[in-house]
């Protein structure tokens, strides 16, 4: 009975494999994005740090009141992150440059193939065909893989809350705005239209052609076009990108593409091993026949 | 409970008393002892005093964590999303717990019988390793109660940790049949073990692969994470292997370490077979230790020049892995080689319990410590988690001593055929033994120390 | 450049701009009111008289559409020898709504467009307005230097949360 049980656990085992290859192939290959994904692309050399995406996407979202207003300017003093109070923050960077400090803003980038989706072991995210990666929260049981998984380090955990945490992340207010064609609530805000909303093939063309069109003013990269299988939202630069904050040594392949030595190697276990050791088990007990008794009838005790 | 058995007292090793009556589980669960010479022994334990302070500030604050949220009991860090619960709890305790699985197919698959003796301990810190980590997890998760999600509910089947919830969660089954012998035997249910072992094989054959998969799997998770773990402790290609090989000298040294203690701490309940074969067998666990750590060593170097990391060594990170790597593998392989060759038993226990201490260096590394290493902050768990790991870990040991107090792991269970002639032949050398036995429990005071 | 003087910008809806005197395709007016809906900041006069005077060259401004012809020889290509078009005002060209559906579809379908990255209203003003007056290091350059904040709009940035520490800065 236990036996047919093993056998189950292997074919569990074999589905989930399975499984992984025919539900998520496109998580293992070279998935160049939704043709019609939307994004987003940030011109931090338009941004004047003036905080107003901040609270457009702490109403829109209806996060908390934050501690101290969004005018404060004192934020900028030390690096901030996304977290489950705040789905998107301004930094600034470059505090001494002659040019004047940069400003970045920070939100989930929603990544062509998120390291989130592929980690989390109850499927709670979704890459919808508009390109927004967005969350689950029935099922999430707070495993917090996802924030291990996140090369940018986006979403937030609401640790505070006792019955019902759950991750805390921007989902390009898909929604109340992405859903029907609008763009989110930051974009729309922007005073300085340092983000640009559009559909992200365009985007990543419009990019090349400012930085071609003002060679001077950016620095010749989009971050975000290739970086861990690309992303939702681009980035323009005057400055190379690890001096505002970007992590530059990302590889261009999807963080799942790391992992897959290991779940390659899974199928290939559960179909060797069964075999390789029952037939070991069986020569070694020819050898043995007289003693193979177990444990407690063991006669060998006195050896 | 040795000068209780200094005084005339009988070990509970058989169904029967010594006079042939028919043991009570209550009986077996006091030891055969009264209710008031059970607690009498147990207050005269001083460890039994560390585990109550343990317990009176940790109990608390773990219930507290339930009422009052995860940010009140750990830090609450979005950057380390991963505290000790599981950087410690979870992924320090599973590779220490591989000793199931590698004493089962030894006696199983290969017939070393002459490891016997051990099995049943090491099935048992299989189980309870296996068991606690997953108390942790429980712990540590946001939403505990939607563990069994992955399972019904939710599917997430390119996940790596929907393979290590899978496999645990299978696994942890059948580690319960494997050591449910030992209690089918203790509470009397011939039959159900008569069960379990038709299917020993498959069970130690399914142990093998659920063990290899989420070994290396829990390894695996870290490959999600190329950026954050230090290079030192990454590798994209090995991640799954260094977490899968260094688990086999962790279990095998983690019972060397268990027997060390339960042999020097309850002589009274270890039986003679056991008592005698434990050098032999810790030689035998030594040398395949020692196999691993070499192996393990070679990788995690072949690793290092692979992606041409040696750069790094010459950095303070660099400095704290070759602390981690030489006090935790390479000094307690040439440690355990001498011994294993010398026949000197302290000098391989020395290097099991380095090794011991090095897997679970390696894991808390490249969980917590060394993670985010990019990061300028490193996040120092608060109060509180700490002393809900201690607490937790403390529990461990009270249920692991619990268990080994009573079920036939450290002793031979004896069998009715065996016993009922054995206690006529008892009974005669007795009654002086006996009548000490009747001695008021006032009389123990004068004892300072139990076990 | 303090930039505690570069307070929001962010006006929902700068979608009418009006002009005070009787707009006929040549008057120039003097004065005109700016932010006419604007949601969280109050509308505001805008002294374009004064402009006039200070810059003199209305093409800094207006582009190709008035004024001196464009020099820059991108632009030259084609504008050079268009003639002065009819659409002087911001909005003519500049869309207020540059990401709604309607004009993204717009967009692809005219591929070969040049002006393809054309600004939306809000943000050619702010950019054309802030960039010049921090270029010449005069006017002002924070949100409610041209436009004060009305009682929604205190409320849309929690202007009443004066809290210790940054917001959100080091949760925990």
């Amino acid at each position: 009975m236990k036996r047919r049980n093993f056998l189950k656990a292997c074919l569990i085992g074999g589905t989930t494999v399975a499984l992984g290859k025919t539900n998520k192939g496109w998580a293992s290959g070279s998935f160049e994005g939704y043709p019609e994904a939307m994004g987003v692309l940030v011109d931090t050399t338009r941004c004047v740090g003036c905080r107003s995406c901040e609270a457009a996407c702490n109403k829109e979202q209806s996060l908390p009141e934050p501690d101290t207003s969004f005018d404060d300017k004192s934020v900028f003093e030390e690096p901030r992150r996304p977290t489950a109070k705040a789905y998107t923050v301004v930094n600034e960077y470059e505090k001494k440059s002659p040019g004047g400090p940069v400003y970045r803003k920070m939100q989930c980038n929603h990544c062509n193939e998120p390291a989130c989706l592929t980690s989390c072991f109850v499927n709670a995210y979704t890459k919808t065909k508009e390109g927004a990666v967005i969350y689950n929260s029935k099922v999430c049981v707070g495993c917090r893989n996802c924030m291990i998984a996140c090369p940018f380090n986006v979403p937030g955990y609401d640790y505070d809350s006792v019955t019902n945490p759950v991750i805390k992340k921007c989902i390009l207010c898909y929604d109340t705005r992405l859903k029907v064609g609008k763009p989110p609530a930051c974009v729309e805000i922007c005073p300085q239209e340092a983000l640009t909303f559009g559909h992200r093939a365009d985007l990543i063309k419009l990019a090349h052609e400012r930085i071609r069109a003002n060679p001077d003013r950016y620095y010749d990269h989009v971050y975000g076009e290739k970086e861990v299988g690309g992303t939702s939202w681009l980035y323009l630069s005057r400055t190379e990108f690890d001096k505002i904050g970007f992590d530059t040594t990302l590889n261009n392949e999807p963080i799942i593409s790391n992992v897959k030595d290991f779940l390659g190697m899974v199928p290939m276990v559960l179909s060797i091993w069964p075999a390789l050791f029952s037939g070991i088990h069986l020569l070694s007990k020819h050898d043995t026949q007289q003693e193979h008794g177990h444990d407690t009838e063991s006669t060998q005790e006195d050896r | 409970m040795k000068k209780m058995i200094q005084h005339g007292l009988a070990v509970v090793d058989s169904p029967y008393t010594e006079s042939g009556e028919k043991r009570s589980v209550m009986n077996k669960l006091l030891l055969g002892l009264t209710p008031s010479q059970y607690l009498l022994q147990a207050f005269r334990n001083p460890f039994n005093w560390i585990l109550a302070a343990i317990f009176a500030v940790g109990l608390p604050i773990l219930i507290g964590r339930f009422f009052f949220g995860l940010s009140w009991a750990t830090s609450g860090s979005c950057d380390y999303p991963w505290g000790l619960f599981l950087g410690f709890g979870l992924f320090a305790m599973v590779p220490l717990s591989s000793s199931g699985f590698q004493l089962g197919t030894a006696c199983e698959i290969f017939g070393r019988h002459d490891l016997e003796p051990i099995e049943r301990l090491a099935l048992l810190n299989g189980l309870l390793g296996y068991f606690f980590a997953v108390v942790y997890l429980l712990v540590d998760l946001g939403q505990p109660w939607r563990l069994p999600y992955p399972m019904v509910v939710s599917f997430g089947p390119a996940a790596v940790l929907f393979l290590v919830a899978w496999h645990v969660a299978t696994y942890l089954s059948v580690q319960v049949l494997e050591v449910s012998t030992s209690f089918f035997e203790w509470i009397g249910f011939p039959a159900g073990k008569q069960a379990v072992r038709r299917i020993t094989l498959g069970l130690t054959v399914s142990g093998i692969i659920l063990s290899t998969l989420h070994q290396g799997a829990l390894g695996a998770l870290f490959t999600y994470a190329p950026g954050k773990v230090h290079p030192l402790w990454y590798s994209s290609s090995f991640q799954w292997l260094h977490f899968f090989v260094s688990s086999l000298p962790g279990g095998l040294c983690m019972v060397i370490t268990v027997s060390t203690i339960a042999a020097k701490t309850m002589t009274w309940r270890r039986d003679g077979r056991f008592q005698q074969s434990l050098d032999r067998i810790t030689i035998s666990l030594a040398k395949g230790a020692c196999m691993g750590l070499a192996t393990y060593i070679t990788i995690k170097l072949i690793a290092i020049a692979h992606d041409n990391k040696w750069s790094y060594i010459d950095s303070g990170w660099g400095q704290w892995f070759l602390l981690e790597i030489i006090l935790g593998f390479m000094l307690p392989l040439v440690l355990m080689t001498y011994g294993v060759h010398t026949r000197k038993m302290p000098v391989v226990r020395m290097g099991a319990f380095m090794t011991v201490f090095g897997v679970v260096l390696n894991r808390v590394n490249t969980a917590i410590i060394t993670f985010n290493w990019k990061l300028p902050e490193r996040e120092i768990p608060p109060w509180r988690e700490v002393v809900i790991s201690l607490t937790i870990f403390a529990i461990y040991i009270v249920v692991y001593r619990f268990i080994l107090y009573r079920l036939p792991i450290l002793y031979k269970w004896k069998m009715q055929e065996e016993v009922v002639p054995a206690t006529e032949a008892v009974r005669a050398p007795a009654p002086g033994r006996r009548e000490t036995n009747q001695v008021p429990v006032a009389s123990y005071s004068g004892m300072t120390k139990l076990d | 450049m303090p930039s505690t003087k570069l307070l929001i910008l962010g006006a929902l809806a700068i979608g009418a701009i009006s002009v005070t005197s009787p707009a006929t395709a040549t008057a120039v007016p003097d004065s005109i009111t700016l932010n006419q809906n604007g949601k969280l900041y109050q509308p505001f006069s805008f002294d374009h008289a004064q402009h006039i005077l200070l810059i003199k060259e209305c093409s800094d401004c207006h582009h190709h559409t008035t004024g001196t012809l464009v020099l820059d020889p991108n632009c030259a290509r084609c504008h050079q020898n268009s003639s002065p078009t009819a659409v002087v005002s911001c909005k003519g060209c500049h869309s207020s709504t540059p990401f709604s559906p309607e004009t993204l579809a717009e967009k692809r379908a005219h591929k070969e467009r040049f002006h393809q990255d054309k600004m939306g209203l809000k943000g050619a003003m702010h950019e054309n307005c802030i960039g010049c007056h921090k270029k010449m290091g005069t006017g002002p350059a924070g949100c409610q230097d041209c436009h004060p904040r009305n009682a929604k709009g205190d409320a849309f940035y929690s202007a009443d949360r004066k809290g210790a520490k940054p917001a959100h800065a080091k949760e925990h």
